[in-house]
């Protein structure tokens, strides 16, 4: 399934603060040249793991792998070739953005005047020369953003990179992402949005509680591709077809999920039973979980 | 004012949560410095006429007078008591009351910590509110503490009461003073340079009033607390100044808060480069760029004392010349002596005011890690080691770089008045350059405690106040050697009073080292953030 050489290699990962497990035999692979979503609620070690590929956290078991090397001991070589936006980023309040971008490309080893630096702060929208202190956390995670995206980076580690953005530049931190990847790039992107994930990457990894629950294509994690339907009709009956999930009455209201390749069909159906209100959701990342929990259960035993 | 009062008192529990270990210390060790002055300066002058002739020299000494004000009334024995309480230690207790009131104003502002709690169900000057009532609350303790620590020790029960009330005064001075500097700047560190630099000014005016121009005096808190004359025929009057001067500073300030944008200074803040300049390209540089401008302005600081204190030094043997005088220096050893001990103790005490910048920086790199920006730093092909190096040279280079404007500004300032530059020169420099072993041990404890876990980045102060404290006290309370001889600052050779020591100082090099080496290590292997 995955390629011969991974990017990022993670086996049975533990890491402990004090009494808590915050990773608990974390596995995680990413190959060269995919988008990898790393999808779970807040607190589920997302930036735990993170942090330890990156060298900051001393992991207690396990093994872990960047470009092949040791994250822990051969930091300098491997932070040369990646690119690392943080959750919450945090500038110097008395340097400029324009300042902090500049120093963190040369701190990667990369050339600020040879690099796309204006470009990017073009399309960000970004004004480099306020101070660290007077910009908005969206602002302070576009300086990230630019800086990460200027120069080229083999690999590119974003947590929650969107979490401050307007839609307006969630877009643009999509348009980079395609470039980056079109031109070779692996992306680690760790988020609580599934909507997120789905729109970008290729494959991803299911985390909760310091374990990955699943990992995948999102072809073969059909579930995570489902749609919520919610739908009022006159005469409520059982949408009992195959693909139609979590079904349940409650009066006039038929909520479900219901498969892609089955969709169509769904709407045919409930159009024809006279539907008054429609409200379609992508699943809730609860309801993710829960079928990953479940497991290998089948669609009839969910739908009864 | 109008201040209503929704939302301070659960604020005002929170400040004391937080701070009672940093008052607590304080005030510990600024009553027992006001406890073992009391009591030391009877055993120094038993008698009534020795009394009298030590308060004639200090008054003879414009230097002396400069720093801890003149004796208005020499026959009395609470006011030689406490001349370095009443003006000197005062600008500690307003010091207090700044990093207080600031701690809970804008740095909860730059922080966004007070947007969280704005966004509660409390008063828009809450917050304000809050810190000003700690700030109330530490200056009037201040007073009561060190007036009944001087009537325990035997001081007159009014005069004690009165001196007291005069540190309260300056105290609400501070809280008035910060309150109001805390709105004009965004920049936490602008905010205390213009309260620290506001305190310094008022200083000098008093120093200036006393020694020359003397209705100066009176323009100056400072110059409050003596004309008070707290031990004899006091002016009562004059207690009412403080607390009007607080409460026009604490209008200004409300006013002044009323009118900005939380998070916001008066000040608009200046745009900056749009672009690096290519010397800024490495977590050094970085560093280096981070404490440029506290270096500048320690700089100026220690530069400008070294050229007052190197001037006192030569003055004091020449200016005790009455009779009286004569027999003090008899004692003493002569005037050379006398010089010679007067440079030392100042020499002390730079020493332990140039490490406080190493433990400045010590703490700003825990600062660093704790938001989170060192962890950018080491996402980047930043090794540990370089990044732990980046603290240890700021540390190690500005304080050294400190000791030596010291040693420098000191000798001429001695040579000047002395009329003998390289007389100034040869006396002044060996004894600042032999302090260097012992600030640079300081800074290696306070590195590697850092390096250990970064929220021990700030246990550089507990051990310089340790420290400081068994070395003013520790004479006078004659604690024995081993207790003393924790503090490097003990095992310094106090030249030019004694000989120059190598072994000492080699030792506590190598210690200073030793701890460095094994930081790195701690540092290398420890989890960040």
């Amino acid at each position: 399934m995955s390629s011969p050489t991974p990017i990022v290699q993670v086996r049975n990962v533990v890491k402990t603060f004090g009494r808590t497990r915050a990773l608990d035999g974390l596995d995680l692979t990413v190959s060269a040249g995919e988008v990898h979503g790393f999808l779970g609620p807040n607190g589920a070690g997302k930036s735990t793991t993170i942090r330890a590929l990156l060298g900051m956290l001393r992991i207690d078991s396990g093994s872990m792998s960047l470009f092949g090397c040791d994250p822990w001991t051969d930091v300098v070589a491997i932070h040369r070739r990646l690119a690392y936006v943080p959750g919450d980023v945090s500038l110097w309040p008395n340097l400029s953005g324009g300042e902090t971008i500049d120093l963190l490309l040369r701190m990667r080893g990369a050339d600020p005047r040879s690099s796309q630096r204006s470009e990017m702060l073009e399309r960000f929208e970004l004004d480099p020369s306020k101070k660290g202190r007077a910009y908005s956390k969206g602002n302070r995670q576009k300086v990230a953003l630019v800086a990460a995206f200027a120069a080229d980076a083999e690999l590119l580690i974003f947590d929650e990179p969107t979490s401050g953005l307007d839609p307006l530049m969630e877009e643009v931190f999509n348009q980079c992402v395609a470039e980056r990847t079109s031109t070779g790039a692996t992306v680690l992107l760790s988020s609580h949005i599934l909507s997120e994930v789905d729109r970008l990457a290729d494959r991803v990894t299911l985390i909760r509680n310091g374990r990955a629950i699943e990992s995948g294509t999102l072809a073969e994690l059909r579930h995570l591709r489902r749609t919520h339907l919610r739908a009022e009709i006159p005469q409520p009956f059982g949408l009992d077809l195959p693909g139609v999930h979590d079904l349940s009455i409650d009066g006039s209201v038929v909520s479900c999920t219901v498969e892609p390749a089955m969709l169509a069909g769904t709407l045919a159906e409930l159009s024809r039973a006279g539907v008054c209100t429609l409200t379609c959701t992508p699943p809730t990342l609860e309801e993710l979980f829960l079928d990953a929990y479940r497991g290998t259960v089948t669609a009839a035993e969910v739908g009864q | 004012m109008n201040i209503a009062v929704t939302g301070v008192a659960p604020l005002i529990r929170l400040a004391v949560r937080r701070d009672r270990l940093f008052i607590g210390g304080w005030a510990v060790l600024l009553l027992g410095v006001c406890a073992a002055s009391a009591t030391a300066t009877l055993s120094l002058y038993p008698t009534s006429s020795q009394q009298i002739a030590a308060a004639e020299a200090i008054n003879a000494s414009p230097a002396l007078v400069a720093l801890y004000g003149p004796i208005l009334d020499t026959r009395s024995f609470g006011e030689l008591a406490m001349t370095k309480m009443t003006v000197l230690y005062a600008v500690f207790v307003a010091l207090l009351v700044v990093v207080v009131v600031r701690r809970h104003t804008r740095t909860e502002e730059e922080s966004g910590r007070a947007e969280l709690l704005a966004g509660t169900a409390m008063n828009r000057a809450a917050p304000l509110a809050a810190a000003v009532a700690e700030g109330i609350g530490v200056s009037v303790l201040s007073g009561v503490g060190a007036a009944a620590v001087d009537a325990a020790a035997g001081l007159s029960l009014a005069g004690s009461v009165l001196f007291g009330a005069s540190w309260a005064g300056i105290g609400l001075v501070a809280t008035g003073l910060t309150a109001a500097a805390c709105q004009l700047s965004a920049s936490t560190r602008t905010c205390a340079a213009v309260a620290a630099g506001a305190l310094g000014a008022l200083f000098v005016l008093r120093a200036v009033g006393d020694t020359s121009v003397s209705w100066l005096s009176w323009l100056s808190p400072f110059g409050w607390s003596t004309q008070l004359s707290a031990w004899s025929n006091p002016r009562w009057w004059v207690l009412l100044l403080y607390p009007v001067t607080a409460a026009g500073l604490l209008s200004a300030a409300h006013v002044l808060h009323a009118r900005r944008d939380l998070g916001n200074g008066l000040f608009v803040a200046r745009l900056g480069r749009a672009a690096a300049s290519s010397r800024l390209g490495g977590v050094i540089t970085l560093t280096g760029r981070l404490h440029a401008t506290s270096i500048l302005l320690w700089t100026a600081i220690v530069g400008v004392l070294g050229l007052a204190l190197g001037a006192i030094a030569p003055t004091i043997g020449k200016l005790l010349s009455s009779p009286s005088g004569r027999s003090l220096l008899a004692r003493i050893g002569g005037a050379g002596a006398m010089q010679d001990t007067m440079l030392a103790a100042e020499l002390s005490i730079f020493a332990v005011v140039t490490s406080c910048f190493a433990v400045t920086v010590v703490s700003r790199s825990g600062m660093e890690e704790h938001d989170g920006r060192t962890e950018q730093v080491l996402g980047t092909a930043t090794s540990r080691h370089r990044a732990y190096l980046a603290t240890v040279m700021t540390a190690v280079a500005g304080a050294t770089w400190l000791l030596l404007v010291t040693g420098v500004t000191m000798a001429v300032g001695f040579g000047a008045v002395a009329g003998n530059l390289s007389d100034g020169v040869g006396r002044v420099l060996p004894a600042v350059l032999v302090q260097l072993p012992a600030v640079w041990l300081v800074a290696a404890l306070s590195v590697s405690a850092y390096a250990l876990r970064s929220r021990w980045a700030t246990a550089g102060w507990a051990l310089l106040a340790a420290f400081f404290a068994l070395g003013q006290l520790g004479e006078m309370l004659r604690f024995p050697t081993w207790l003393t001889g924790l503090s490097p600052f003990t095992h310094v050779p106090r030249m030019p009073v004694e000989r120059f020591a190598l072994a000492p100082l080699a030792t506590m090099t190598l210690i200073a080292v030793a701890l460095f080496a094994v930081g790195a290590v701690f540092y290398r292997r420890r989890d960040i953030g």
